[in-house]
């Protein structure tokens, strides 16, 4: 069963288009033009529900064309920052990432496809907020924070306060998502994300699980976090689950039990039953793929 | 309200006018006459509207118009030279690669954009690499397959 886009010809309707060169001038626009304008970035998600006549803002914010926005650093100490305007395939192909938050790596690449990654930005798929985002999840278990900047002040957001609701975020009108920021994870850690996705043309995540684990000596889970995503009307942590494995040595009877308990704390509105069993299927092959690796 | 941009299309410059709702596509088959490009989904699933800006496949149907100002932007009609056809078009051709031809534009420019990153792609680099391109008449097997051979042509092996 597919919806129909036959109904209606994608059009968009007509908007002022502004091209804003610094941060500043950018959340002046926002401000002046509150509730008439949308920030434009990649344009992946935008468009698309413009086309569908789901938004027609009056004034779109094109940000693309302010400078010092797009980069991946990382240091040791400060960990990865991320520019808001790194697209998408630029996080899934950098090595650094790659080599220290390779979930995060793999998360990225799953998302549409090579076009929709080349265009598509971090901070555009954060602000979409959707539930089944696979980005979410990755960043979630790796304690991920978002600089929001406007006019007045600068704020620090960590990722699971900034969710609110499917497709709604904590960004405030005049508030410009400007950098992710990523703490180094302990040492002796590491993590995945597996996924089940729907049959359609788009390949949308039915089920997403990130996975971080930190080893103490001999197989004892120092630490571990779950992250789901399309299983609930935001990305979520499995907070109860990861209680029944942290502290405790890892072994497969205790790994299956948390993966029952992950399912549990789902709340998914459709197919649900389905959703909770593939939840606690990839909790489960997540953990034991991490496990191997640390080892 | 329409504005003067101009494109870089294919080496070559245009200028337009345009509202800022157009979208690139558009532009470049209905202003250009560049009708190479497809519109089939309109939703960024299906890829026939790929071109290549700055050497990257991006989806023409969510490209504004005036967005794609000072880019390279390199469409199917710019592949052939002097007449003679890129190693990939001869390659399509050759594989029985092309049914109704609709998804081929869309396939050699992610295609081009594959070979000159990664001039010896594996089966399933090009199978990733393709993977925004959908086909509903082909099947794909002859399209990976003459991706590979362009690749070994390219390369001096054939």
């Amino acid at each position: 069963m597919t919806t129909s886009n036959l109904d209606y010809l994608p059009a968009l309707s007509g908007f002022d288009y502004l091209a804003p060169k610094t941060v500043k001038e950018a959340c002046s626009l926002l401000s002046k033009y509150e509730g008439k304008a949308k920030v434009i970035a990649g344009g992946t998600d935008l468009l698309v529900s413009m086309k569908k006549q789901q938004i027609s803002p009056q004034y779109l914010v094109n940000i693309k064309g302010i400078p010092r926005l797009e980069y991946i650093k990382y240091t040791q100490k400060d960990g990865l920052k991320i520019g808001a305007l790194a697209t998408l395939q630029s996080i899934a192909s950098s090595p650094i990432i790659k080599e220290k938050f390779g979930l995060l790596s793999t998360a990225c690449n799953k998302i549409g496809t090579p076009q929709v990654r080349n265009m598509g930005t971090i901070g555009g798929n954060i602000c979409n907020a959707g539930p089944s985002q696979d980005s979410i999840p990755a960043l979630l278990v790796l304690d991920a924070n978002l600089k929001l900047v406007s006019l007045k002040a600068e704020r620090v957001v960590p990722v699971d306060k900034f969710l609110i609701a499917p497709f709604q975020t904590a960004l405030k009108e005049a508030e410009l998502l400007t950098e992710i920021q990523i703490p180094t994870p302990p040492p002796k850690s590491d993590g995945c994300y597996q996924w089940l996705t729907k049959i359609t043309e788009a390949d949308e995540t039915l089920v997403g699980v990130a996975i971080l684990v930190t080893l103490d000596t001999g197989s004892i889970c120092k630490d571990v976090k779950i992250g789901l995503c399309s299983v609930a009307p935001t990305p979520m942590r499995a907070r109860k689950a990861e209680e029944v494995i942290r502290g405790k040595k890892l072994e497969s009877k205790l790994i299956e039990q948390a993966a029952q308990v992950a399912a549990e704390e789902t709340r998914p509105r459709s197919r649900a039953d389905y959703r909770r069993q593939m939840t606690s299927v990839l909790v489960k092959r997540a953990i034991n793929e991490v496990w191997q690796k640390i080892k | 309200m329409k504005q003067f941009i101009k494109l870089r299309v294919n080496g070559e410059s245009y200028e337009v006018q345009v509202e800022p709702k157009r979208l690139l596509l558009d532009v470049l088959r209905d202003n250009l006459g560049l009708t190479g490009a497809k519109k089939a989904c309109d939703f960024g699933n299906c890829g026939s509207c790929t071109v290549l800006m700055d050497g990257k496949p991006v989806l023409s149907c969510l490209v504004l118009a005036i967005e794609a100002q000072d880019k390279d932007i390199l469409t199917v009609e710019g592949l052939a030279k002097n007449g003679q056809l890129h190693p990939l078009q001869q390659a399509f051709v050759d594989h029985g690669a092309i049914q109704c031809g609709f998804c081929t534009p869309g396939m050699l420019m992610s295609a081009k954009a594959l070979l000159d990153e990664n001039p010896k792609p594996t089966q399933a680099e090009i199978k990733e690499a393709l993977s925004g391109n959908l086909c509903r008449c082909t099947g794909y097997a002859k399209i990976i397959k003459a991706v590979e051979a362009a690749a070994q042509k390219m390369q001096g092996v054939n």
